[in-house]
């Protein structure tokens, strides 16, 4: 399965978020999207998963227009864990995972031992096998994160979507998760703030600056001191480890406003 | 990861009811329990009967329904015992079992469609729509030409007109979201009240203000047998079309956006939902006027004791919601002898408190994480 973006273009509230971003997304690699607040990461995002329509451009799911699938169909080939996770109302954990099995089933279809079991599995991968029973909103804001990771798990598709999943996660379930989704081997799409998260868990980068494409590449080739200077607009030391990884240091004074 | 909660199923009653054999049992016990309460609630009324007689005359009823088999005078037609059972007592006990389930149904689907667990089957001005539709027959005779019943038509076509009119209102300038249908509902339906009130205060007629304001209230004194068999068919109808739409119903509570990335657009779904909840509250207004908290207790209540999950929910309330106000016509028809009040007001009194008990409650936080 290929996912590729042509000539993406997205206006929001009257403004222009994304400005033609044409992207191959390397299959079964892990692809990360960074980029200052307002860039147009999530957006971005939002419109390879579908929730939001592009007005200009397409993306392509195996050279044929988003728009040419139905929902359904698409859902089995691409799974989202989202920033927000805050619903009105309690279900178990198990019910959460399960409903990971929908784009696998007729409406009026009833879940099987076979869904149960993925169900169980998923839960078990991430970390939270005997969950099941348990009431959703009970869990840390990292279980539930995990939670709705293996929602998407369950829906057993080639494809995951990260939308900063790990933004308002202590560093530990950021690792854990990083190093999860980067474990299954599939294509993995993920916007990330860390600089330095990026630089460890993916294999592509691809830089957005004011709904532009600025650079894509490996993390090393991408994150230099002239790249974050003239995106983020700081100054920053990049070092490269024992493996070759950049990492990327601050120091005070580095974010002056110039 | 290494985080252990100490408690299990065995510990948490609730959640040792919503395993499957707990929801069977659930609904198996709920089932016989209206069978038994339609039985033995047949027996109380303002008028006084000896229960032989009570069950002697459903039992000739049911032999010339079933078996062509022809009545003695004693119980014919006509007699006041045969008139009082079957005529009055036992089509308002049925009729009181299709509304519960209406309501309590409407309620589930009401909350699930906009996302909020505090709406009720009225949240989309239904009620306001029907009391408008009554105001304007009663005062104003529009409608007369309708017939007999032209106030509870007007009803019907009030709650109808309004909650299409809220559909069309919030699809205005974009796709209908949960807080667009409540911010229309709660608009048209103070328009709605201040029209019914304008032309009521304009009027000042003493005696259209009593048969509105009884009319609000709901009651089940007015059930007969043809319009049961309608109300019977919408309740049966809308159960079974809920039944086939647990899985949307509870990706409905999770959202457009997530909705979307599991298949599902909402969108359609929201529409004809709301279509097939507002003909059921439509027809159990036309029945039996507005009869308040049922529909938002029902499934409360259920809820706390079984779980979110629509698959449980829309059975279990729907056979909840009628058990519930077979009871509550009952306890109308005996609390204070020889008068009736309406039942309305009883669902409210009791409603009301269940509520707030359950809203006091720290384990039930109506599913949220907080309130």
């Amino acid at each position: 399965m290929k996912i590729t973006v042509q000539d993406l273009e997205k206006s929001l509230g009257g403004s222009r978020v994304l400005n033609g971003i044409t992207l191959d997304i390397p299959e079964n690699r892990v692809f990360g999207v960074i980029g200052p607040n307002g860039s147009g990461k999530s957006t971005l995002l939002r419109c390879i998963y579908r929730v939001l329509q592009p007005e200009g451009g397409a993306v392509f799911l195996d050279g044929r227009p988003l728009g040419d699938y139905p929902l359904r169909s698409t859902a089995r080939q691409m799974a989202v864990v989202a920033q927000h996770n805050n619903y009105n109302f309690d279900f178990t954990v198990g019910e959460i995972v399960l409903m990971g099995r929908s784009p696998h089933k007729r409406p009026f279809e009833r879940d099987n031992a076979e869904d149960y079991k993925i169900a169980a599995q998923s839960l078990e991968q991430v970390g939270l096998a005997g969950f099941g029973e348990r009431s959703f909103s009970s869990l840390s804001g990292g279980e539930q994160q995990r939670v709705v990771l293996a929602r998407a798990l369950a829906q057993q598709t080639p494809c995951l979507i990260l939308d900063e999943p790990t933004n308002h996660l202590d560093i530990r379930y950021q690792l854990q998760l990083m190093e999860l989704v980067r474990g299954l081997g599939r294509t993995v799409i993920t916007a990330v703030h860390d600089l330095n998260i990026a630089a460890v868990y993916c294999d592509t980068l691809a830089v957005l600056d004011h709904g532009c494409v600025v650079a894509v590449g490996s993390p090393r080739e991408v994150l230099t001191p002239d790249l974050i200077r003239q995106v983020y607009g700081v100054t920053a030391r990049v070092q490269l480890d024992e493996n070759g990884l950049p990492y990327i240091l601050f120091r005070p004074g580095c974010g002056t406003i110039s | 990861m290494k985080e252990k909660r100490t408690m299990t199923s065995a510990q948490n009653p609730a959640r040792r009811l919503q395993s499957r054999a707990g929801t069977a049992a659930a609904l198996a016990i709920l089932g016989a329990a209206l069978a038994v309460s339609l039985v033995v609630a047949v027996t109380f009324g303002t008028t006084r009967l000896p229960v032989g007689q009570v069950y002697t005359v459903i039992r000739w009823e049911l032999s010339r329904l079933f078996l062509g088999a022809s009545i003695p005078d004693a119980w014919a037609p006509g007699t006041a015992v045969h008139d009082v059972v079957w005529l009055i007592r036992l089509p308002r006990l049925v009729l009181a079992a299709a509304v519960g389930t209406c309501l309590s149904l409407c309620g589930v689907t009401m909350q699930a469609v906009v996302r909020n667990p505090l709406a009720d089957p009225y949240i989309l001005g239904v009620s306001s729509g029907a009391n408008l539709g009554v105001t304007l027959a009663v005062l104003l005779g529009v409608g007369a030409a309708l017939g007999g019943n032209s106030v509870g038509l007007m009803a019907f076509a009030g709650a109808l007109a309004i909650s299409f009119a809220v559909v069309g209102l919030a699809n205005v300038g974009g796709r209908a979201n949960s807080v667009k249908l409540l911010l229309a509902g709660s608009a048209l339906s103070a328009v709605c009240g201040a029209c019914s009130q304008f032309f009521l205060y304009m009027h000042s007629a003493d005696h259209a203000a009593t048969q509105i304001m009884r009319w609000t209230m709901g009651s089940l004194a007015a059930a007969s047998w043809p319009n049961n068999m309608v109300m019977l068919g919408v309740a049966a109808g809308g159960t079974v079309f809920f039944l086939t739409q647990c899985r949307t119903l509870n990706l409905m509570l999770l959202g457009d956006d997530t909705a979307v990335t599991l298949g599902t657009d909402l969108h359609g779904y929201r529409i004809l939902y709301l279509t097939v909840s507002s003909l059921m509250v439509g027809f159990a207004v036309y029945s039996a006027g507005a009869i308040g908290f049922v529909g938002l207790v029902v499934p409360h209540v259920v809820r706390l004791l079984f779980g979110t999950d629509h698959r449980r929910l829309v059975p279990l309330c729907a056979l909840a919601g009628a058990l519930f106000l077979v009871w509550a016509d009952v306890l109308c028809r005996t609390i204070l002898p020889g008068n009736e009040i309406p039942v309305g007001i009883l669902t409210s009194m009791l409603g009301a408190p269940v509520f707030l008990y359950l809203m006091a409650r720290h384990r039930y936080r109506f599913g949220g994480g907080s309130v």
